[in-house]
C-alpha cells in the first residue's frame, strides 16, 4: 500500500523508522535484492501495517500457512537527470513460495488511478516481476467469501487507514486522511526521467499523466 | 433466523443450468476416465461444497474409483477462526500412499485452501495428485495453482447452488446462480 519516497527514511509525519523497517532498494540490475536486508519492523512480532486491510490479508495468509513478507522490496520507478531515484514503489506483500507480489488498495478511485499508473510503470520497467493488484472490490469479495462482509467497511478505504501517530495531529490534506502521504507525482520543476526510456518519451509521459 | 428465504427468488441470474452442468460433468468424466485408463483412482472430495459434483462425477467415471472426504476449516468461519491456523476438520479415512489421487473441488477462487490441501496431501506420498474443479474463478486467484480439469471458468461474481453456499444455504439448488447482492446485506 505504501509508496515511499526513497529520499526519505520514513513517510511524512511518521516517526523515524527503526533500522529494521528499511526495505531493500531494488538494485541496479533491476531485480530485488535481499543482500543485507534487515528484517521488517515488527511490533509484537508483527509488522506495522499501514492499513487495516493489510493486517487482515496477513491474517488470512497466516491462516492458510502461506509465507509472506511485508514491503520487503522497493522498486525505483522514476529518476531525475542526475540519476537519483525520485519515485519508487514498494508492493505490500511478497509471497516467496510463489514469487508473487500483492498490492492491496482499498482506497477511493482517484487514488487507485495513481496507483494504477505506478503499477503500469513498474511493469514496464520490471517485466519479470509478478504482481497482482487487489482492489477494494476484491477485498470486499474476499470478506464476503469468508463471511466477514459485516466488517469489510471497517477494514477498507479511509476507515481502515492507520494514521501515523504524529500525522494524527496534522490537518488533513485536501484528499482527506486517506491520502497516502508519499503517493504524489514529482513536482513539475523536477526533471523526471524513467531510466529505461528515452528522455523525449519520458517527458511526454510525465506531461500527460494526471 | 427470522428472515424467510425463498432460495430461487434470491438468485439474480442463473449462470449455469442443470443441463449445462450435467453435460460438463459427463465430459469431465470421459476425459478423466481416458486419462486414468487401466488405473484405479481415488477421488478426494473437499466438503461441503463439492459433494454434488463428486456424486455426479464419480458416476460418470468408467474406471475403478475409491472415494474419500476431507473437510478443512475456513477463515472467518467462526469468531475464533480469524486467528490461528487452518485445521483439518475431517481427515482421509484411508491411506493414499502410492495411489493416484484426484482432488475434487466445487470452485477455486483464491486458491488458498487448495494450496494448503495440496501440500498436506503431498505429504502422504500419493503416486500422483491432480485437481479437478467444476468452477474456476481466476480473477480472484491469490496463489497460482495448476488445475488439471476445469469445468467452467466463471466471471467474478458471487455464485451459489450445486453445493455452493452463502451462510450454509443454497447448496441444494440444482443450478449455479448469482446471488442478489441485497441478500448479502440481509444475511451479513
Amino acid at each position: 500500500m505504501t509508496e515511499r519516497d526513497p529520499r526519505r527514511s520514513t513517510l511524512p509525519g511518521e516517526p523515524p523508522a527503526p533500522a529494521s523497517e528499511t526495505s531493500t532498494l531494488v538494485g541496479e540490475s533491476g531485480g530485488p535484492t535481499d543482500g543485507g536486508r534487515p528484517e521488517a519492523a515488527k511490533r509484537d512480532g508483527r509488522p506495522r501495517f499501514a492499513h487495516a486491510s493489510e493486517a487482515e490479508l496477513a491474517r488470512i495468509l497466516d491462516y492458510y500457512a502461506v509465507r509472506w513478507e511485508y514491503e520487503p522490496h522497493v522498486f525505483p520507478i522514476l529518476w531525475n537527470l542526475d540519476g537519483a531515484v525520485v519515485e519508487s514503489f514498494s508492493p505490500d506483500f511478497y509471497l516467496p513460495d510463489f514469487d508473487l507480489y500483492l498490492e492491496l488498495t482499498t482506497l477511493r478511485q482517484r487514488l487507485v488511478r495513481k496507483k494504477n499508473r505506478k503499477l503500469r510503470r513498474l511493469r514496464e520497467l520490471y517485466p519479470d516481476v509478478r504482481i497482482k493488484l487487489f482492489y477494494a472490490r476484491d477485498f470486499r469479495a474476499l470478506m464476503l467469501k469468508y463471511g466477514r462482509l459485516a466488517v469489510a467497511d471497517e477494514l477498507s478505504g479511509a476507515l481502515g487507514q492507520v494514521v501515523p501517530e504524529r500525522a494524527a495531529t496534522e490537518a488533513p490534506t485536501a484528499e482527506g486522511p486517506a491520502a497516502e502521504p508519499s503517493d504524489r507525482a514529482p513536482s513539475e520543476a523536477s526533471a523526471v526521467v524513467p531510466r529505461r526510456q528515452g528522455r523525449r518519451r519520458a517527458a511526454v509521459v510525465a506531461a500527460n499523466e494526471p | 433466523m427470522s428472515r424467510s428465504i425463498d432460495l430461487e427468488a434470491d438468485i439474480a441470474e442463473i449462470l449455469l443450468t442443470e443441463e449445462q452442468i450435467q453435460a460438463k460433468v459427463a465430459e469431465l468424466g470421459a476425459r478423466i476416465s481416458a486419462d486414468y485408463a487401466g488405473r484405479e483412482l481415488t477421488l478426494v472430495s473437499v466438503l461441503k461444497g463439492s459433494l454434488p459434483f463428486m456424486a455426479d462425477l464419480m458416476r460418470q467415471l468408467t474406471i475403478p474409483v475409491r472415494i474419500d472426504l476431507m473437510e478443512v476449516s475456513s477463515y472467518g468461519g467462526s469468531a475464533t477462526e480469524s486467528s490461528g491456523l487452518v485445521r483439518i476438520l475431517k481427515d482421509l479415512s484411508s491411506s493414499i500412499e502410492g495411489r493416484d489421487v484426484l482432488i475434487v473441488e466445487d470452485i477455486i477462487d483464491t486458491g488458498l485452501t487448495l494450496n494448503y490441501l495440496i501440500r498436506y496431501l503431498r505429504g502422504k506420498n500419493p503416486r500422483s495428485l491432480r485437481i479437478c474443479t467444476l468452477l474456476d474463478k481466476p480473477a480472484r486467484r491469490l496463489v497460482d495453482i495448476p488445475v488439471d480439469y476445469v469445468g467452467f471458468t466463471i466471471p467474478d461474481q458471487f455464485v451459489v447452488g450445486y453445493g455452493l453456499d452463502y451462510g450454509e444455504l443454497y447448496r441444494n439448488l440444482r443450478f449455479v446462480g448469482v446471488l442478489r447482492p441485497e441478500v448479502y446485506a440481509e444475511l451479513a
